[in-house]
């Protein structure tokens, strides 16, 4: 089940997560800075994301440039959890309501907010609340065949609404300034570095299981009629299978996972605001996956990886200029490479070897 | 009988404040530097009432800015150009002192309203009709009751029905305000007004509304709910034409992507970047004019908009040369491709312009508003819901009734076919795409004209503009028309009742609901076509 | 300028090994003193904050030239964090560990504040926040060189109730969406009504980050004040939205005679994008006016104009907070003796800095500055003339009196060590405690 290129990957995840703990808090003079940790838990966060839009895109063919917003969701039921945790430590040291709502005078916990001091509770909506919004967008739109463009912008009007709706102060989840603050979880220091490493641990092996379980979806026989919808919609709808069902099914197990994500990536950033809705960091996911090669699950993570650490370097090495870098790289993979690195990788590699390249399925 | 009367009244008054009134001027003018904002406000108000023509002079040189102060105290008038100053009292000639020893009059805007209904005083009886309507207009907002003496002159002296019938509802107000006005008089000047019927007319009579004199009270009020009434009608206009003016902004911003993404199918994700090009066009356009031929400037936008369609059409016909015509048939790629463009271009601008707000100027005719009944109009809006118009009805004509469009026609419905007939679909993809940049660079003029003029503003209209040509229906520019106005109009016949955010929220879910039962848009494309 | 070293190492060669790259910058530069600056250069921030990312490193030059300070000559670290508040926490902590900066200067919105708030305190770095805020904040990390409500949003109202302010008596408090202006109007309204405003003589409105369309609320304005009582705006509005607003206030023929608005967030930058001719008389309140006469500001302004290499750029009240905060810090590392955070952030509270102005600014032991408000009004060449200013600089205060949950509180990093200390029950709340 587990290919040659996952392999590789998976083998490179174990070897990160053994590394950079021992580097950064076992060995002397501490080889692995503490700001590279909280980094690379972030960079592992977006690739589980990517592989999660591998998952709709590159096997079903959905086009959503509103997955986003299940990251966002998965990232405010951790917040909330992180917030409740504050307990009185807060600037007003209110013990039931967290400062922001002290801020805007409200007296009491809304009702969603209940449970949330719950650690299980929360770690649970972290997968229903997205899990839940997925299933009912999609119950909705594939029942009426909504598909290609118009699937894509109403899945960006979703993310759009949500935003805007989240930048309401009224609300109750702090509009613009998002939750932020955060002290511990489940008691650990947030601060310490141990907790870092031990979150960016679980990040990675979040990005593992996410990778295992999406392989295993894709081969299994549910996997090949989805990539029968992918690749001919309608012909696999006349060859009697509920196409809906299929999709459904894989844009909530989608959804569910894009949550984890959010949720292991806002207490290592330490702020989750609405901007995370916004459509533009939704079509920034689709250009990871783009880049990294579709359909290659793979490929995904890669490329989210290899965009954000772009980012990281070029944001501080050309503050005026890494927009033109960045722009550049864009055009460039999409002409230069169009399977993305890893089909480009894996081409190269076969034509070396002699044998003819692997044909990759388009949509 | 009665006019006579009050002319004659009139007269003596006029006498007695005549005299008075050389007394005061000198001292009146000697007291204008002095004391707070609230102080000269006061002066400036009874140098109106004296009626005095040298007070015009004064008060407009103080509108201006050009009333100093010498070292010495003496108020001066200095003008602009030559520096030249003049004594405020007499005119009397005080040389060319040097700019660092005057000390400027500063007016507010408690003293700036004073200096408005003065003036209007002083103007009342002015020779030029439509001066004497706006000196009646500012007495209508001023209603001040020490005003009704002179009110009452000019009315009697007036010529001009349409004047004559403001002042009379402008005298109306400040007697409403008296507080020794005579009952039936108030009960008549509420009726003048409830003839009115705007804004200006609430605004004098909602204070009467709750007098302690039952009877006026009473007439208040049911001259209120009247106004009211009327104006609930004038309000739905009014909606209709704010959403109309919302729609034009909104087709005018899509009709270009409904060309590219619509009919060519690529998603350019660099049609807002497009769109900011024309605009920057205006502001160089703008920028030159006012260095070279300040007399043009009336005719920039009309210089600027063929200007901004060529920069942003060729700008397109590259990025389709160089980028998107190696995509053709991954149409998903294009968005990575052209995402690429977009920043490319913001970064661009931004090198080159500054990351700020760039100041394009509204000519005169795209300034202020006009009247329709209780409507308010501004030249701008009106302007751009004729120029998206326009835009449409060429782009049509383009489509329709050109070699090009029908060569463009062919290719999008079946390139190789159209190849076999002999069509360069080449060069027929560049010339299409081009067009659509074009037409976004044309928006971009208009929205120079209600935006900012910044390298986001293309981000701000790229989510509306996909949101439009996919309601309208992809593929048909009249369901791009159809999409901008209902959702313009939907949008601002809730922004009301729902406020701006929650009207917008619901909107995107309207979208998405009515994509569930149209999953092709307002105009779906029917036939084989579609599955492809 | 000394940013460019980093630029050397930048390019999509990097790409590939970028994160095992970052840590190297920290060997670059030996005997300099590292100043960070965080302010976005893209995004939509960088309307804003890209000039003052110009005037840190014009500030940092000048100081340079007069031999930097302690002997050492200054480093400007630029970043850009691209108005992406999860990235702003990011470049901090890059800064911070990293590039081991001094100090930071830095943000512009409240939330990018909120965002690097924890990296601060965890790695106990120095932030100077130039912009005015909601206040209801006081950290001991950060120094506040921007107004707090009390100096900016209270003596505008107070001026326009007074009788050369028109004696306002009604209110349309308007806003974007978000926090400051959320808590300005609601410390507003609680001060109005204080003052004996009635409940239906104010109204309030808000609209999305961004807006463009103004036709139905500017004509809700006009609505309201066509009650026959004095009325007038106060304008919270964000940036972008601002220039559609007074685009559509001077073509709806809304004059400052009849319905003047005051702005918090419109200074001369903002209105260098807009055609001033019909919002003469408009209000704004800030700490430090361009037009403002002083030895000061004039070399300050021919400074920045030398500087840029362009005269018509405009100078705003940011801009002299962070010429403040700057020569602050200046002062405390000279008698800390060291850049070390603890002893700076001791050595602050005390220090005077000329402002602008012609006054001397204090940083107080809460950790704002005291400063002079000036309210001004819009002139057609886009320049502010000044109205009204308080006889006296007005100290920073950060909790509201005027809310009911921030009434108790008081900051005091000095004796009390605390930022959020309740007089009543006399303990320090929270984390901080």
């Amino acid at each position: 089940m587990i290919d040659r290129r996952m392999g590789i990957f998976l083998a490179g995840l174990f070897v990160l997560a053994v590394v950079v703990p021992v580097g950064n808090l076992a060995l002397a003079g501490q080889p692995v800075p503490t700001y590279l940790v909280a980094l690379i838990g972030k960079y592992l966060c977006y690739a589980l994301l990517a592989v999660a839009l591998d998952l709709v895109w590159g096997y079903c063919g959905i086009l959503s440039l509103g997955h986003g917003a299940f990251f966002a969701l998965g990232g405010y039921a951790m917040g909330m959890y992180l917030m409740r945790e504050i307990g009185d430590r807060g600037v007003y040291a209110n013990p039931s309501v967290p400062d922001f709502m002290v801020f805007i005078g409200w007296k009491e916990l809304p009702w969603y907010w209940w449970g949330f001091d719950h650690f299980a509770l929360a770690a649970a909506m972290v997968v229903i609340a997205p899990g839940l919004l997925a299933f009912v967008f999609g119950w909705f739109a594939f029942r009426s065949r909504v598909t290609g463009v118009y699937l894509s912008i109403i899945t960006q009007a979703m993310t759009y609404a949500l935003m805007l709706a989240f930048f309401r102060n009224d609300m109750g989840f702090g509009g613009n300034n998002g939750l932020t603050d955060f002290k511990d979880i489940l008691g650990f220091d947030l601060a310490q570095p141990a907790t870092k490493v031990g979150l960016m641990v679980l990040s990675a092996l979040a990005l593992a299981g996410g990778l295992v379980l999406a392989r295993w979806v894709t081969g299994s026989r549910l996997g090949k009629v989805l990539v029968c919808v992918r690749d001919a919609e309608s012909r696999t709808r006349f060859l009697g299978y509920r196409v809906e069902h299929y999709k459904l099914f894989i844009f909530t197990l989608s959804a569910m996972m894009a949550g984890v994500a959010g949720a292991l990536y806002v207490p290592q950033v330490g702020i989750i605001n609405p901007s995370e809705f916004s459509p533009a960091n939704s079509i920034e996911i689709v250009i990871w996956v783009a880049l990294g090669g579709r359909g290659t699950l793979v490929g995904a993570a890669l490329g989210a990886i290899v965009v954000a650490a772009a980012k990281t370097v070029l944001t501080g090495a050309l503050p005026e200029a890494w927009l033109y870098a960045l722009g550049a790289l864009f055009i460039l993979v999409t002409l230069v490479l169009p399977t993305g690195v890893v089909g480009a990788l894996e081409d190269t590699l076969s034509r070396l070897r002699g044998t003819p390249p692997r044909k990759e399925a388009k949509a | 009988m009665t006019s006579l009367l009050r002319a004659l009244a009139l007269l003596l008054a006029l006498g007695c404040a005549g005299a008075a009134a050389a007394q005061d001027f000198a001292g009146l003018i000697a007291a204008l530097p002095g004391g707070s904002y609230a102080d000269r406000a006061k002066v400036v108000k009874d140098l109106g009432l004296t009626g005095d023509p040298r007070a015009l002079v004064v008060l407009r040189a103080l509108e201006a800015d050009d009333l100093k102060v010498l070292a010495d105290g003496t108020p001066v008038i200095v003008n602009d150009k030559t520096g030249a100053a003049v004594a405020a009292v007499d005119g009397s000639d005080r040389g060319t002192p040097a700019a660092d020893s005057l000390d400027r009059v500063k007016v507010n805007n408690a003293v700036r309203r004073a200096l408005r209904s003065a003036i209007g005083m002083l103007t009342l009886r002015d020779p030029d009709p439509a001066r004497r309507l706006a000196a009646a207009r500012d007495a209508l907002k001023a209603a001040d009751p020490d005003q009704i003496e002179a009110l009452d002159a000019a009315l009697a002296a007036e010529t001009d029905a349409g004047v004559a019938a403001t002042l009379a509802e402008a005298r109306a107000a400040a007697v409403l305000k008296s507080p020794d006005a005579a009952g039936p008089d108030q009960l008549a000047a509420i009726a003048t007004l409830a003839a009115r019927g705007d804004d200006a007319a609430r605004a004098a009579l909602t204070p009467v509304a709750a007098s302690a004199k039952p009877d006026l009270a009473k007439a208040a009020q049911a001259a209120l709910a009247r106004i009211d009434e009327a104006q609930r009608f004038w309000g739905l206009a009014q909606n209709l034409w704010y959403g109309l003016s919302l729609g034009s902004v909104l087709m005018l911003a899509a009709v270009g992507l409904a060309i590219t993404f619509g009919v060519m199918g690529v998603i350019n994700m660099a049609h807002g970047e497009l769109v900011m090009l024309g605009a920057y066009t205006t502001f160089v356009v703008q920028q030159v004019i006012r260095a070279e031929a300040p007399g043009l400037f009336g005719w920039s936008l009309v210089i600027a908009a063929p200007l901004a369609f060529v920069v942003a059409g060729a700008v397109g016909v590259v990025i389709e040369r160089g980028i998107v015509r190696h995509l053709y048939g991954r149409p998903l790629e294009t968005l990575l491709a052209t995402w690429g463009v977009s920043l490319m271009l913001q970064q661009a601008v931004r090198s080159a312009f500054g990351p700020d707000n760039r100041d394009v100027g509204n000519p005169g005719w795209m300034s202020g508003a006009f009247h329709l009944g209780q409507m308010q109009i501004t030249w701008n809006r009106l302007w751009i819901l004729v120029f998206a118009f326009a835009v449409f009805a060429v782009l049509l004509m383009v489509l329709k009734r050109t070699p090009i469009g029908l060569q463009m026609r062919a290719v999008t419905q079946n390139r190789a076919m159209a190849a076999n007939m002999g069509i360069r679909t080449g060069r027929v993809d560049a010339l299409t795409f081009g067009l659509g940049s074009g037409i976004a660079g044309l928006a971009g003029v208009a929205l120079s004209q209600i935006d900012n003029v910044s390298p986001n503003l293309g981000q701000n209209y790229i989510v509306d503009s996909f949101m439009v040509v996919v309601f309208g229906g992809a593929g048909n520019i009249w369901g791009t028309m159809a999409g901008a106005f209902t959702l313009g109009i939907a949008n601002k016949f809730l922004e009301p009742f729902a406020g701006a955010v929650l009207g917008k929220i619901l909107i995107l879910v309207g979208i998405i609901l009515f994509i569930q039962k149209r999953p092709r848009g307002l105009f779906a494309v029917k036939g084989r076509a579609v599955e492809a | 300028m000394n940013v460019t070293r980093r630029n050397l190492l930048g390019g999509i060669a990097a790409i590939g090994a970028a994160p095992l790259l970052a840590p190297l910058r920290g060997w670059a530069a030996e005997d300099t003193i590292k100043v960070g600056i965080l302010h976005s250069l893209s995004g939509t921030m960088a309307i804003s904050e890209t000039t003052l990312k110009d005037v840190m490193l014009m500030l940092i030059a000048e100081q340079n030239a007069k031999g930097g300070v302690l002997g050492k000559k200054l480093e400007a670290v630029v970043v850009d964090p691209a108005s992406n508040w999860p990235l702003f926490a990011e470049k901090a902590r890059e800064l911070i560990s990293q590039d081991k900066v001094a100090a930071v200067f830095g943000c512009w919105t409240s939330v990018s504040r909120k965002s690097v708030l924890p990296v601060f305190k965890e790695l106990n770095s120095i932030l100077f926040y130039p912009v005015q805020y909601e206040g209801q904040e006081s950290e001991r990390n950060v120094f506040y060189t921007g107004a707090a409500p009390n100096q900016q949003a209270i003596p505008a109202v107070d001026y326009l109730m007074s009788a050369d302010g028109g004696g306002v008596k009604r209110w349309v408090l308007e806003g974007t969406d978000y926090v400051y202006p959320r808590t300005t109007n609601k410390i507003l309204e609680a001060y109005l009504k204080s003052k004996g405003v009635a409940d239906e003589d104010i109204m309030i409105n808000y609209t999305p980050f961004g807006f463009s369309d103004w036709q139905t609320e500017v004509s809700k304005i006009k609505a309201f004040g066509a009650a026959g009582k004095k009325t007038a705006v106060v304008s919270t509005i964000n940036g972008d939205a601002n220039v559609p607003f007074y685009k559509e206030l001077g073509n709806q023929g809304i004059k400052a005679e009849d319905i003047p608005v005051v702005a918090f967030s419109v200074g001369e930058e903002e209105l260098a994008g807009l055609d001033t001719k019909p919002l003469v008389g408009h209000l704004a309140a800030w700490n430090y006016f361009e037009s403002i006469k002083t030895p000061e500001n004039a070399a300050f302004i021919e400074a920045w104009h030398k500087f840029t290499g362009n005269p018509k750029r405009v100078t705003n009240d940011p801009m002299e907070a962070h010429y403040i905060g700057f020569n602050m810090w200046v002062k405390a590392v000279e008698k800390a003796g060291t850049t070390d955070a603890d002893k700076v952030i001791d050595a602050l509270p005390g220090i005077e800095a000329p402002n602008l102005t012609g006054g001397m600014s204090k940083m107080l032991p809460n950790h704002h500055i005291t400063k002079p408000v000036y309210i001004g009004e819009i002139q057609e060449d886009g320049q502010f003339d000044v109205v009204w200013k308080t006889p006296d600089l007005v100290p920073g205060e950060p909790w509201s009196p005027y809310l009911p949950e921030s009434k108790d509180l008081v900051s005091d990093w000095v004796t009390l060590k605390c930022g959020n200390y309740d007089k009543v029950k006399q303990v320090c709340l929270g984390a901080n405690g």
